[in-house]
């Protein structure tokens, strides 16, 4: 019976809420000029990094080709500094000879 | 006699908006704002929160136009990001340290709705005050289905939940609505 109270009692706030919708108007004055500007101003910094990541490119292309070539030159050397290590070592030396 | 100039209908402003006609998509957020701030103010706090979840939804509506499939009416589409939109403000708000008592909101002078209605009724505030501290998803589901009068089936489209689960949802949260309701007495 008390539940029954309960329920009957949030049915008529819920319903007292319903009725009493606030105005909106005050708020959704001049909504969609605002929003335009909003996206305006986003879409301008996107292009903005858009414009500046474009231009990095060459200079990244140049770092990683640039690191590549180091990469290469750094290998070859220390594939040549392990033969050497390995002629120097009886042990390889023997196994070399074998 | 000149012809009246016949509206476009929301397909054809979604088009046109996808062409790169801007004004096009200003006059479908004209055309859906008044449903999108009604739901909204039910989760807002107050008039800014209010018009930041609204951009928000209309900003999300432009940037992914292109994933509306034309299959409902733009408005129901506008709604499902509206719903999540509050969802994760909701959500938000509680990761923040949002929840305190119902009686320290309403000391605190605490603005249940976005803008202040003519007369507020005390008993309302108290239901605002609950409300409040249910959990995103409770507070969600009820605010739906008890303030916003949407069936179990629209609810289970506008958040992507399954029917059961925002029936077995939205009976726990009225319990738990009941139980806050029972305290602040």
């Amino acid at each position: 019976m008390n539940d029954m109270n309960r329920d009957g009692e949030l049915e008529a706030l819920f319903a007292l809420a319903r009725k009493r919708r606030p105005d909106m108007s005050a708020a959704e004055f001049a909504f969609e000029t605002r929003l335009m500007a909003r996206l305006r101003a986003r879409e301008e910094t996107g292009s903005i990094w858009a414009m500046v990541s474009w231009r990095l490119v060459p200079f990244f292309a140049v770092c990683v080709a640039g690191l590549a070539l180091w990469q290469a030159e750094t290998a070859s050397d220390t594939t040549d500094a392990a033969n050497i290590a390995g002629l120097n070592n009886p042990v390889a030396a023997d196994l070399w000879s074998n | 006699m000149v012809a009246a100039k016949s509206p476009s209908s929301d397909e054809q402003l979604v088009e046109a908006t996808l062409a790169g006609d801007d004004g096009a998509f200003a006059e479908l957020a004209s055309r859906h704002k008044g449903r999108v701030f009604g739901v909204a103010a039910r989760f807002a706090g107050n008039a800014a929160e209010l018009e930041d979840i609204c951009q928000d939804v209309f900003i999300q509506a432009y940037f992914k136009l292109r994933q509306y499939r034309r299959d409902s009416p733009f408005e129901h589409w506008v709604l499902r990001i509206t719903t999540h939109k509050c969802y994760d403000y909701l959500r938000k708000r509680r990761r923040s340290g949002g929840v305190v008592s119902a009686d320290a909101l309403l000391e605190s002078g605490y603005e249940p709705r976005a803008p202040e209605a003519a007369d507020p009724h005390p008993d309302l505030e108290r239901l605002h005050a609950a409300l409040a501290q249910l959990s995103p998803k409770e507070r969600l589901v009820i605010t739906l289905l008890e303030l916003e009068e949407r069936s179990v089936q629209e609810i289970a489209g506008l958040t992507g939940w399954s029917a059961g689960n925002v029936k077995v949802r939205a009976f726990r949260a009225r319990a738990a609505l009941r139980k806050l309701m029972e305290n602040q007495k």
